[in-house]
């Protein structure tokens, strides 16, 4: 363990020394506090803030990924070239141990620019407020829709199986099947047609959310209802007329409260609603009616409407976002050190930065090959996806679209992306390059 | 008698990318190296030298045959926590002062911090870098480098030396005082395995020499037996007279042999010297020089460490001189700062080596060595200091089995 201590030590005191991570470290210092002052987002003090927590985060994360990529290569890609390792391996230090002790250098190196940075962040993200002056509402949407932390329902989609079959067997049997498509393909169009109805109102009609088990941690705070609009056709001023109900309708009367909204279309928009308008047992049933003012059919997206409620504190959620972030520069250490034990420096560089852009766009890959691969079939399924699933998926994390809605990063999440992230993806990695590591042959040059 | 290191048909086969074009770097190789031996490795460049070694300690892999260095492979952390390595070249990291180089090969022996502290000072001094051990290696001239390499070699105290071309870059007095550490490491107990082509220090050094060429063994045996040229015979004398010489000459004439009568000359090397300790003795300044003294300082300082742990340890007669006890221990409390015992150390230095070991040919040279006066009082303290941490450092049975082998070779 000494051995790997040591190792740890030097590593973290060349990335300082030769001045690689001095360059991050000068540019992060610079930039996030200009960022503080220069952006203004829409001009609230909410924009404002969400603008600098996206950005400043943002660029915290693309600088330390790379920085931990450049590192993680360099130092044993270094050693190994200026022959530093004949030194060192020739003592009494196992090769696992020279790696992991690299490894855990550049770990402990990026754990400490992380707490460095997202102390910088949170600062002037937490003082910002103090030195702009904003008015009641200003800060109290502030408050509510960005200093906490909050939980999302959603409502599941709607099971149409039935009424997909049902349309099929009479479009089937009074002939009317498209004769070039197949059974399968007419399903899914039927599916996807069915489920958006579902999800329509044309004017005059209501649409109707239940939702079980919801559990504020305060009867006396709000809930927010996210929601934004489709429409068939757009109205002339961009805007549609709503009213919501919310509340109990089990009973009769429902014991609902109504609010009349004006929204724009195709904007995410929040509808605070009192909390206690929420059932003894959890439940809450939201409804929607599509009024004649409007002259459109109203469509809610698949991601169209939510229920947030304030589940924890900015400040823990903030600590959770960054862990996200360790997790993926851990993920990023280990596959710098298996490109290092056996490639060069520029060609380790090449290799982990196409795998980090991959990874950083897995979502869009993952889709787009998907489509494809409803033709490639087997060939698809055995060869490229597996390659794509052992990526891990940044994108999904992204740090900024948990903190600019203020929505909660459950520590179930963060379990869960340590345990692929770290236990398994990068694991094998670092199996992976303690497996070549130790076969190599430390002399011999390599291209 | 145990080998210290020993191949068995070691081979080492370069192919290309392909496997084509196969180089036999090492080839079908038996090499045996004797505990407590210096070992010299011979050879033009390219003659596999620098491979064997890396062989031998696992930077590279044998392509057919086997290497058992000091009873194991020398890859295994239990062996290689015995072996002290100077590659061709010290590679170092140039960011890091010489203190710290040291400290983390001291941290990658596992060495208890004080240990590692009161080690560290103690080779800066003996390789003559303590005033500049603040700086970064980066910024060190060849020969310095070459000094903090030596030094990170010999932080665990190893019982088996590897050296490739340990002189390099060096001074010829850091290169002389190489070759007497050499000399002092052997006869505490050490084996040494020596790699050069520059034949000068081999000669100097070696008990026995292996000549390499295209990765096989040319010759090989003692460095001696190798040299002699048993038809021919040297006498040396003082100033004599030439009718004396005149009846010298008669006298080989009637055995029918010839004869040439010159003044011997001084080796370059101890001249250089000489000039030297002439220019430190007028304090001149300089920029090195004067810290090169400190190496056969803290040399007999190690020395007479080891004479006080023999005799605790053992209770046996002191292996040296009756003279050179009192020589030693008195280096060990010299302090840099006194500039009146420069003048002795360097002749200390010139000093012949060991005249007591069979091996090398002792070079001919008449510099007299004055034994110098112990001081005694303020070195006790020093001294039992010195003790404590040595007893502290050697848990191992390392020195008993030094101790029996010194007297032994004595005998």
């Amino acid at each position: 363990m000494h051995s790997i201590w040591a190792v740890a030590a030097n590593t973290i005191k060349q990335a300082l020394r030769m001045k690689i991570a001095a360059v991050f470290i000068v540019l992060l210092i610079v930039l996030l506090p200009v960022m503080g002052v220069s952006m203004t987002g829409d001009g609230t003090l909410k924009g404002r803030l969400q603008t600098f927590v996206s950005y400043s985060l943002s660029l915290t994360n693309l600088l330390l990924c790379l920085l931990t990529i450049i590192v993680s290569i360099y130092t044993l890609t270094n050693d190994i070239k200026q022959k530093q390792i004949y030194t060192v391996i020739t003592k009494p230090i196992r090769r696992f141990q020279l790696l992991l002790g690299k490894l855990l250098g550049v770990v402990l190196l990026n754990i400490a620019l992380l707490v460095l940075f997202s102390a910088i962040i949170y600062t002037i993200t937490v003082y910002t407020p103090k030195f702009y002056g904003a008015s009641e509402a200003d800060l109290d949407s502030m408050n509510n829709e960005f200093f906490t932390a909050r939980a999302a329902l959603t409502p599941p989609e709607v099971d149409v199986t039935a009424e997909v079959l049902d349309t099929y067997e009479k479009l089937k049997k009074t002939g009317q099947l498209p004769p070039e498509a197949g059974e399968n393909e007419i399903k899914a169009e039927l599916t996807r047609r069915k489920q958006l109805w579902k999800r329509a109102a044309v004017v005059g009609q209501w649409l109707v959310w239940e939702f079980n088990n919801v559990r504020v941690l305060d009867p006396n705070e709000s809930l927010f209802i996210r929601y934004k609009y489709e429409v068939s056709i757009n109205p002339p001023d961009m805007q549609v007329y709503s009213r919501w109900d919310v509340g109990d309708n089990r009973q009769y009367p429902p014991a609902y409260e109504s609010f009349l909204r004006k929204d724009p279309i195709r904007t995410f928009r929040e509808l605070e609603v009192p909390a206690y308008l929420i059932a003894d047992d959890g439940y809450l049933a939201i409804r929607f009616l599509n009024v004649p003012l409007n002259r459109t059919t109203v469509i809610f997206p698949p991601d169209g409407l939510e229920v947030l409620y304030k589940a924890d504190t900015f400040t823990a959620n903030f600590v959770r976002v960054v862990l996200l972030i360790l997790f993926r520069l851990v993920f990023l250490a280990s596959l710098g050190t298996l490109a290092a034990t056996f490639l060069s420096f520029p060609v380790a560089i090449l290799f982990s930065l196409c795998i980090f852009f991959t990874a950083t766009i897995s979502g869009f890959c993952l889709e787009s090959f998907d489509y494809l691969g409803e033709k490639l079939t087997w060939v698809y399924y055995y060869t490229v996806r597996p390659l794509i699933l052992l990526l891990p998926q940044f994108d999904k994390f992204n740090p900024a679209q948990f903190l600019v809605p203020a929505r909660i990063v459950p520590w179930s999440l963060l379990a869960k992306v340590a345990g692929l992230m770290i236990c398994i993806k990068a694991f094998l990695l670092l199996l992976l390059a303690l497996l070549i590591f130790k076969f190599r042959e430390i002399a011999k040059i390599i291209i | 008698m145990e080998h210290a290191v020993e191949t068995f048909s070691l081979t080492k086969i370069f192919s290309d990318w392909w496997g084509r074009n196969k180089v036999y770097a090492v080839d079908d190789l038996n090499l045996q190296v004797r505990g407590n031996e210096i070992f010299g490795l011979l050879g033009p460049n390219g003659s596999g030298k620098t491979t064997t070694i890396k062989l031998l300690l696992g930077l590279l892999y044998p392509s057919k045959g086997k290497a058992v260095v000091l009873g194991g492979d020398g890859a295994d952390p239990k062996i290689s926590a015995r072996i002290g390595f100077l590659p061709e070249e010290s590679y170092l990291y140039r960011y890091l002062n010489a203190r710290e180089t040291l400290d983390f090969y001291g941290r990658l022996f596992g060495l208890p911090a004080n240990v590692r502290t009161m080690r560290i000072e103690a080779l800066l001094d003996m390789v003559g870098l303590k005033a500049v051990a603040n700086r970064p290696v980066g910024t060190f001239s060849k020969g310095m480098a070459r000094r903090i390499g030596l030094a990170q070699a010999l932080i665990n105290d190893p019982d088996l030396l590897i050296l490739d071309e340990p002189t390099t870059g060096l001074d010829p007095i850091g290169t002389r005082q190489i070759k007497d550490l050499i000399l002092e490491l052997a006869k505490r107990g050490k084996t040494i395995l020596l790699c050069s082509h520059l034949l000068a220090d081999v000669e100097d050094v070696c008990d026995r020499i292996a000549i390499l060429y295209g990765g096989k063994i040319h010759a090989e045996g003692q460095v001696r037996d190798l040299l002699l040229q048993t038809n021919k015979k040297q006498i040396t004398t003082g100033a004599i007279s030439d009718t004396t010489i005149e009846r010298i000459k008669r006298l080989i004439k009637d055995e029918h042999a010839d004869c040439v009568v010159t003044s011997p000359m001084d080796k370059l090397e101890t001249f250089f010297i000489k000039a030297v300790a002439d220019a430190q003795q007028q304090a001149r300044p300089t920029s090195g020089a004067v810290s090169t003294t400190e190496i056969s300082a803290f040399l007999a300082a190690e020395a007479s460490q080891k004479n006080i742990l023999d005799k605790l340890v053992s209770a046996s007669v002191s292996r040296e001189t009756p003279s050179e006890p009192t020589a030693t221990e008195q280096v060990v409390g010299v302090d840099t700062s006194e500039p009146e015992s420069d003048e002795q150390l360097l002749r200390k230095l010139t000093k012949p080596a060991e005249p007591a070991r069979p091996g090398p040919v002792p070079p001919n040279r008449k510099i007299t060595t004055e034994p110098v006066k112990p001081k005694a009082h303020e070195q006790d303290e020093d001294k039992k200091s010195i003790l404590d941490q040595l007893i502290r450092q050697m848990p191992d049975s390392t020195s008993p089995k030094d101790n029996t082998e010194q007297t032994d070779k004595n005998q």
